[in-house]
């Protein structure tokens, strides 16, 4: 299933620029952008370090996203 | 940049060794000073470049690779060694039914330039995509 998230929402919400979110977690800033744009899942420890930064829950900056069920034939 | 002197400082000698070896190695003074220059050029773009998670406090190892630089760095790395060893093992093929007895050395020229072409390819591809 795609894993879906809300980092960009949050760090709007933290008031946060990417580039001051990454030096708080300790990775690039096109790695920020990368995961906002859901082209990188991050590691469980990299998704941990993104909610502490920005104050929620990590079950609120990741999701999985269910995929639709196939018709049957 | 703050705090990158010791970096910057450490940097510049390895550019001037690189080109001290080229020179030492038989390559003419402009060449030697063109690999220097490259190098200098590569270490002062470096850290502006994103590659890298830059930590000033680290000194000389300033720059860092946070994990999805090392997860592409891997399969550029994974993708080069294979890419290499199926050549490799294709040239010996060819050399055999070409009525060789072993491959030729300037073919490991060729080669390995095939191994740096795949994984700056892939590195660049890999950036672009994830």
């Amino acid at each position: 299933m795609p894993l879906k998230n809300h980092v960009r929402e949050a760090r709007q919400a933290a008031q946060l620029t990417q580039e001051a979110l990454a030096m708080k977690v300790g990775v690039t800033r096109q790695s920020i952008i990368a995961i906002e744009q859901g082209k990188y899942g991050p590691s469980v420890k990299l998704a941990l370090e993104l909610a502490a930064a920005l104050g929620v829950r990590v079950e609120d900056l990741f999701e999985l996203e269910a995929r639709p069920e196939r018709g049957t034939r | 940049m703050s705090g990158m002197r010791s970096y910057y400082l450490s940097r510049m000698l390895v550019a001037v060794g690189f080109g001290v070896l080229f020179f030492l190695g038989g390559a003419s003074w402009w060449q030697a000073a063109l690999v220097g220059g490259a190098a200098i050029a590569w270490f002062l773009w470096a850290p502006r470049s994103g590659r890298y998670r830059v930590a000033p406090e680290l000194g000389v190892t300033a720059l860092r690779r946070d994990e999805r630089s090392q997860g592409i760095n891997d399969t550029a790395g994974r993708n080069a060694f294979v890419v290499l060893m199926l050549a490799t093992g294709a040239a010996a093929v060819y050399a055999g039914l070409s009525g060789l007895s072993q491959v030729p050395v300037r073919a490991l020229d060729w080669l390995l330039i095939l191994g740096v072409l795949v994984y700056f390819g892939s590195d660049f591809w890999l950036r672009r995509q994830a």
